[in-house]
């Protein structure tokens, strides 16, 4: 495999490298989401992490094939501290994964590790595009019975300039249009009221900023998440995304355990209970981060995407899906030519 | 390694250093070099982040690494450096106790 063969490869079997190590319930779930993949994807996966605590969790305690394990002797916990974690440890599972996608051996990368590190690591080890700062985060909101929408950005950049907030739209775009199949996406600025002077000094600022962009449509709100029929990609600042996701999950949370609570407080519910349990486990797979994805990193030269701390096996090979999607429909090179075009 | 291909390198002085970093913190923050200055604040003036100072001390580290073997910053020396000319005189003071300054 040759160095920058990727970007501009049009074959077919993608490689993805997956930190083995980074997540609450790694390195178990992460390597065994990881096998899934390579047995039921079309996909190759390089398992990076420490050789003795991946090894016993191998089927026979061999590689199976299309799968290859990349060395790391040191992993980020969820609780470093990520910018001198990134720094302190160049041999982690973390930043391995990201040189194995800068040296050409991988398309791009999977994590369940801290998110700060990875963010970093991806700026450090792939590079930004020219006239972004940063990268965000774009994570998928599940809308039951269609595609997710997207939100850029999750929880990156706590206090974006205005100008980022167009750029933020412009990658949501490629990434709904790519990923997806939008042929125009519909975008929204999360604003606490649909008019356009409605908001912040900072959607104030940007709104007449996103005027330009094709398939603005304006200020959206929080009621507008997990609908269908307003908007695909829901542009915001970090601290407000991360507050939204939060929020919608704290929701669902709570939406759920009232439904399935009301099954357990009579005889009648338990009875009801026999008819509508399996059809309502399935309606709330919807809603599970496990099924709808990982988050991208957009901005960066490569492919980085960012599955939950909790993430379980199938959270994994999701992500390694997504991954590899991302890949084949040459994500990277799509948002470096709409924020280039931008000026 | 034969003596035809080994080439002395000179050791960098201050005003090496200050071009060398002016020329790669202008690349990160995607500036002019000119808005550079010795007395340029790091967060005020430039509106480097922590962030973009990483990326900073990755690259110098890098390519200083290569021509002074052991050259390297110290995390915790960072929080000290909030100025241009500071990073520059830590850089020359790191060099030359490595071994490479002038």
């Amino acid at each position: 495999m040759t160095k920058g063969r990727h970007n501009g490869d049009t074959g077919h079997r993608r490689t993805v490298a997956v930190d083995a190590m980074g997540g609450d319930r790694a390195p178990g779930e992460i390597v065994a989401g990881a096998l899934q993949a390579a047995r039921e994807l079309d996909v190759q996966v390089l398992l990076v992490g420490r050789r003795d605590e991946i090894a016993p969790l191998l089927p026979s305690g061999e590689m199976p094939e299309g799968v290859e394990l990349v060395e790391a002797s040191e992993v980020i916990s969820m609780d470093d501290e990520p910018l001198a974690a990134v720094r302190q440890m160049k041999d982690s599972s973390i930043m391995r994964a990201f040189e194995a996608v800068r040296d050409g051996r991988a398309h791009a990368m999977v994590s369940a590790g801290n998110t700060g590190a990875v963010t970093t690591g991806a700026v450090l080890r792939l590079g930004r595009f020219k006239g972004v700062p940063s990268p965000a985060i774009a994570v998928p909101i599940p809308v039951p019975g269609h595609h997710p929408q997207l939100l850029v950005d999750g929880g990156a950049v706590v206090d974006p300039a205005p100008e980022r907030l167009v750029q933020y739209a412009l990658m949501g775009r490629e990434y709904a249009q790519a990923r997806w199949d939008i042929a125009t996406p519909r975008i929204g600025l999360l604003s606490n009221g649909e008019e356009a002077g409605k908001g912040d000094e900072l959607r104030k600022a940007a709104f007449p900023l996103l005027q330009s962009v094709p398939g603005f449509l304006g200020n959206v709100e929080g009621r507008d998440f997990m609908h269908h029929d307003v908007v695909d990609v829901i542009v915001t600042d970090g601290f407000t995304g991360n507050v939204a996701l939060k929020s919608l999950e704290g929701a669902l949370r709570a939406v759920s355990s009232v439904v399935f609570g009301v099954f357990e407080q009579s005889p009648e519910g338990r009875e009801a209970s026999k008819l509508v349990m399996a059809p309502l486990l399935a309606a709330a797979n919807d809603f599970s981060p496990d099924v709808v994805g990982g988050a991208v990193l957009l901005g960066i030269k490569g492919i980085t995407v960012i599955s939950h701390g909790s993430s379980s096996a199938r959270a994994i090979t999701n992500a390694v899906q997504i991954a590899a999607d991302c890949a084949r429909r040459g994500m990277v090179e799509r948002i470096r030519k709409a924020v280039a075009d931008a000026g | 390694m034969p003596a035809e291909t080994h080439v002395e390198q000179q050791p960098l002085g201050p005003d090496d250093v200050f071009s060398l970093l002016r020329e790669r913190l202008a690349e990160i923050l995607e500036i002019d070099e000119a808005n550079i200055t010795r007395e340029a604040s790091f967060r005020d003036d430039l509106d480097a982040d922590s962030l973009a100072l990483i990326e900073l001390v990755e690259v110098i580290e890098a390519e200083l690494g290569e021509r002074t073997v052991g050259f390297s910053v110290d995390d915790e020396d960072l929080a000290e450096l909030h100025t241009v000319r500071e990073a520059v005189d830590y850089v020359v003071a790191r060099l030359a106790a490595a071994g490479g300054g002038g």
